[in-house]
């Protein structure tokens, strides 16, 4: 039987016990950064959410540390509401003091945080597809990595017009949103330039599911090229509906904005096969920063990369070379050492420019290939142009301050 | 909702006491969002509560007003307060709008004409999107704001402003209730045809009680903006109605302050949940079926069975 | 609009609605009888869909699919029906509604648990692969299956709501289920067959289409609205409502996808707004 004195000094021994560990363990330890990922796990986004998440978050493992930081992955879960994701970033930066965030499962999400952390004073690397982002919206403290609208389109359809020269009459299904406007203009654009005949542009709604009106009618056109100008589940269902009214027969098909992978198995060969994607990244193709991106990936589930993981990863590595050039966890010295700066990224070498905080890097042209020509089940594409297409600075609409 | 002379004051001690509790418990930007939740829940339990009208399609009007302010606070330069009436006037127009239409439905007609209108909103603000910046949303908005002089910009004083804020809606909420406006709604709940045939003009009665709803909205959806800083799109999407709706249940639309109570519980069981389970929806649907089938008071009615409880015992001495 | 086209986009149009009557005529019959709006419709829709891909992935017969997609889906509904509507029925009718919902909301995020968030592909039926040239048209030979399809569930509907006993029950209970009590009849069961019949079909449609558009687990939504739209403006609680209802939207969704398509589903959810408010029992219903 312990006597009340045992008891009682065990008792105030205890929390010191419990945090001895702690303490030590402070007195040895390097400094930690935490740095705030906003991505959704549920909601209506969560199969992106849960895909950029685990590229950030694996990165983060692989780096480990920068400039003598151990990064520390803090999730904010924004549950597919961009209102969530201001507030979380808000108590984040207010109430934890962090100051470096990156990640973002929208457009919608990423431009509210955009500004939120850049009021804040903070640093902001994300994975937005919206012109705006590195438009218009633009500010010193966000850098973004994947190639947008303008680059997507030249990086597409101009190589298909040099391949097929003869393939005159393009026809357009759009999704009547900002974004696939934004697709849409960028390839009347290059349609003007290239002596294109633009045969007809159909628009779909954002919450469309049923294209066979606008396939009837762009098969009464008879176009050469279907350009699709939409992103998301829309793109696999314009294409798979396409295919099913026959059209692979007569016209080529082109996917201006995909994911890639997740996209083509969604698919399926049977579908792929002769249908034209355009994609930010591909794991097929062999680079130095590609093959850690696979090294990590590979060693986590076994399988190749994906977009939604190298976009994840290349939003984190972004900012941990920042952070390593800097040699400092300070915000500007971070600006500073962004812009201008070249790494090796999972597209192979990649440079942030100065003037919009827009990583130049390539945008790949795919073909979909036959199911007895695939070397694996992930080889559903060959990359057929790998083009580096970004607008010039000044026709942006960015225009930056000179200093954070 | 029924007003009784004893509880409004237990019920708005309690109220006032969780709010002042409240940013010591949860981060100060999170009991924001409780309070902002909380005043959206209200318009749905008014209806609901008051007037035994099921809406599913309050998002409709959150969204408005939520439009409305950031639109006026960005382009037009106008002030805080300035904006928030304004956002609360466009969601009192439009309900009292459409509602006057709308109440001529019973039932299921009725809930079905708010889904209608809800969607049909959602479509025209991506249709617009010059205007309301479609898909991406609209940013931009200034993040200061002066009250009076004071600048609520940092977490604790937004949340005072929200909390306050909320606490008028609850005690105009309360006022209506327990006046004669009230109890004409009360006596429309539980027998139309005979408030009818006393000679009540039912659908102006229920117009104003769903003009009332919709300011309050309106209201929820200006502060929700100020709050945030940009519109998110998601304000005027369905989800939001349902989310509302869900807030309302939870907390009991016997009373207003359900809505406070509800608000808090799914705000912080969605904050804590999602992070250990993304898949926390399907425990609130498990809730909400347990709530509709043992509890339809929701959890305020836990409290009143509790002071009841009390009340017999007092009474047996 | 060349009149090839527009004639196309009719036929479309109709091709369509009998989609769509598909999807809804379950919701409808539901309501007819047990008159609550089952908020579950799309729910069921959804989860047979993703039975029909599972069973295609491991066994390759979408035929089985078929088969277990409404199959399973009526076992669901009977298990709701006994366990939560039950109770509910002496409650307002907000009850149902809102019980249906959370239901609705459950299988969803099951549906995620189970098969991920992400969309995968149903492929269609090796032997109703490819297109059909009809004159001067091209349509999919599946697609021209599922409006057979729908075709058939029509009339076979038709002939068993009308002609057997069964369906004078059920047709006696949409009118009066208190009558039909009171003649001996055990309403209980058929409430419960009722439902379970809603669902099937619910199913049946879901599978059906799931090689169309392929699953994702927010198809659930698109469904109960489109179905909600279709039985209010054909007319909540009959068959030739929701034939009508499909047929009409169908078309006006067809058409408009050439004139404004963003305005499309604008018009879609005005028109049943104008027809509640006008004409709330639909523009054949009879309640």
């Amino acid at each position: 039987m312990m006597d009340r004195r045992r008891i009682l000094t065990g008792m105030a021994v205890a929390p010191l016990a419990l945090a001895a560990p702690g303490i030590i363990r402070r007195a040895n330890a390097e400094s930690v950064l935490d740095v705030a990922a906003v991505y959704s796990l549920s909601g209506t986004f969560a199969n992106v959410g849960a895909g950029l998440n685990d590229g950030s978050k694996w990165a983060f493992e692989q780096y480990g540390s920068a400039a003598g930081n151990k990064l520390n992955y803090v999730l904010l879960d924004d549950r597919g509401d961009a209102g969530e994701a201001v507030r979380k970033v808000q108590e984040a930066m207010t109430q934890r003091g962090i100051k470096h965030v990156i990640g973002c499962t929208n457009s919608a999400i990423a431009l509210a945080v955009q500004k939120e952390v850049y009021a804040r004073k903070g640093i902001y690397v994300n994975e937005a597809g919206a012109d705006e982002v590195t438009g218009k919206d633009c500010n010193k403290a966000s850098f973004r990595w994947p190639v947008a609208c303008y680059s997507a389109v030249n990086a597409t359809v101009r190589p298909l017009i040099d391949k097929f020269p003869n393939a005159k009459r393009w026809y357009t299904i759009t999704g009547q949103y900002v974004f696939g406007d934004s697709l849409l203009s960028n390839c009347k654009d290059v349609f003007k330039e290239k002596g294109i005949e633009h045969v007809g542009n159909s628009y779909h709604s954002l919450s469309d599911r049923e294209y066979s009106g606008y396939i009837a009618t762009a098969l009464s056109q008879n176009p050469d090229v279907l350009a699709i100008c939409n992103f998301g589940n829309q793109t696999v269902d314009v294409v798979r509906q396409a295919i099913s009214y026959g059209m692979k027969r007569n016209t080529k098909i082109l996917a201006v904005w995909s994911t890639g992978l997740d996209q083509f198995q969604a698919l399926g060969p049977e579908n792929c096969e002769d249908v034209y994607f355009g994609a930010n990244f591909w794991h097929g193709v062999d680079t130095p920063g590609g093959r850690r991106v696979a090294e990590i990936v590979k060693q986590k589930t076994g399988d190749v990369p994906n977009y939604l993981q190298a976009c994840g990863y290349a939003v984190s590595q972004m900012l941990i070379e920042g952070i390593n050039k800097a040699n400092s966890t300070d915000i500007p010295a971070i600006v500073k050492a962004l812009e201008g700066l070249s790494y090796e990224g999972p597209t192979g070498t990649e440079k942030i420019r100065p003037e919009d905080h827009q990583v130049v890097k390539d945008y790949y042209l795919m073909l979909g290939k036959a199911k007895s020509a695939m070397k694996d089940k992930n080889d559903l594409c060959d990359v057929v142009a790998a083009t580096k297409a970004l607008p010039p600075p000044e026709k942006t609409g960015c225009q930056m301050a000179a200093s954070l | 909702m029924r007003a009784t002379k004893r509880l409004p004051n237990l019920a708005t001690a309690i109220v006032l006491a969780a709010l002042v509790v409240l940013p010591f418990i949860v981060p100060a930007t999170l009991a924001s969002q409780i309070a902002i939740f909380a005043t959206g829940a209200l318009s749905v339990a008014i209806l609901l509560g008051a007037v035994g009208l099921l809406s599913f399609g309050q998002g409709l009007y959150l969204g408005i007003g939520a439009y409305v302010c950031g639109i006026l606070v960005r382009d037009a330069g106008m002030g805080l307060l300035s904006a928030l009436l304004m956002a609360t006037l466009s969601g009192a127009v439009l309900a009292g709008l459409l509602g006057s239409v709308i109440v001529r439905r019973h039932g299921v007609y009725f809930v079905m004409l708010t889904l209608a209108f809800a969607q049909m909103g959602y479509f025209a603000v991506l249709a617009f999107k010059g205007v309301t910046g479609g898909e991406n949303g609209l940013s931009g908005l200034p993040r200061q704001f002066d009250l009076l002089g004071l600048s609520i910009a940092d977490p604790l004083s937004m949340y005072g402003f929200m909390a306050g804020a909320f606490f008028l809606v609850f005690l105009l909420v309360q006022r209506v209730i327990a006046s004669p406006f009230g109890s004409v709604l009360a006596a429309i709940r539980e027998n139309e045809s005979r408030s009818e045939a006393l000679g009540y003009p039912v659908s102006r009665y229920k117009t104003a009680a769903v003009a009332l709803a919709g300011a309050i909205a309106g209201l929820a959806g200006g502060l929700h903006v100020i709050f945030l800083g940009f519109v998110p799109p998601s304000d005027i999407e369905l989800e939001m109605s349902q989310r509302l709706l869900v807030i309302a249940l939870i907390g009991g639309i016997g009373s207003p302050g359900g809505a406070l109570v509800g608000s808090a519980f799914y705000t912080i069981v969605s904050e804590t949940l999602s992070e250990i389970w993304p898949r926390w929806l399907a425990l609130i649907a498990l809730l909400l079926i347990g709530l509709v089938l043992f509890l339809p008071g929701g959890l305020w009615s836990v409290g009143r069975r509790i002071s009841a409880l009390f009340e017999r015992n007092t009474t047996h001495d | 609009m060349s009149t090839q086209l527009l004639l196309f986009q009719v036929l479309n149009g109709v091709g369509i609605g009998m989609i769509y009557f598909l999807l809804s005529v379950g919701l409808t019959l539901i309501f007819g009888l047990m008159r609550f709006v089952n908020f579950a419709h799309g729910a069921f829709y959804l989860a047979a869909a993703y039975i029909a891909y599972a069973v295609v992935l491991w066994t390759g017969s979408f035929w089985w699919a078929l088969l277990l997609g409404p199959a399973f889906v009526a076992i669901l509904a009977l298990a709701i029906e006994r366990l939560l509507l039950r109770h509910t029925y002496s409650l307002p009718h907000e009850a149902q509604i809102l019980i249906t919902f959370a239901v609705a909301l459950f299988i969803q995020e099951v549906v995620i648990l189970l098969f991920t968030p992400l969309g995968h592909n149903v492929p269609v039926p090796a032997a109703l692969s490819g297109v059909l040239f009809l004159g001067p048209y091209v349509y999919p030979a599946y697609r021209l299956a599922v409006v057979g399809a729908a075709v058939l569930v029509a009339i076979v509907l038709w002939i068993a709501i009308e002609r057997t006993k069964m369906g004078s029950i059920l047709r006696a209970g949409s009118e009066s289920a208190e009558m039909v009590s009171l003649l001996g009849i055990n309403v209980d069961r058929v409430f419960m067959a009722t439902f379970a019949l809603g669902a099937a079909l619910a199913g049946f449609a879901g599978v059906l289409v799931a090689p169309l558009r392929g699953v994702e687990p927010f198809m659930s939504a698109e469904a109960l609205g489109i179905a909600f739209v279709v039985v209010v403006v054909g007319g909540l609680g009959t068959l030739s409502g929701a034939l009508v209802g499909g047929i009409l939207i169908g078309l006006v969704q067809s058409i408009m996808s050439t004139l404004w398509p963003e305005g499309a589903q604008l018009m879609i959810y005005a028109a049943m707004a104008l027809v509640i408010l006008v004409r709330p029992t639909g523009l054949l219903g009879r309640i």
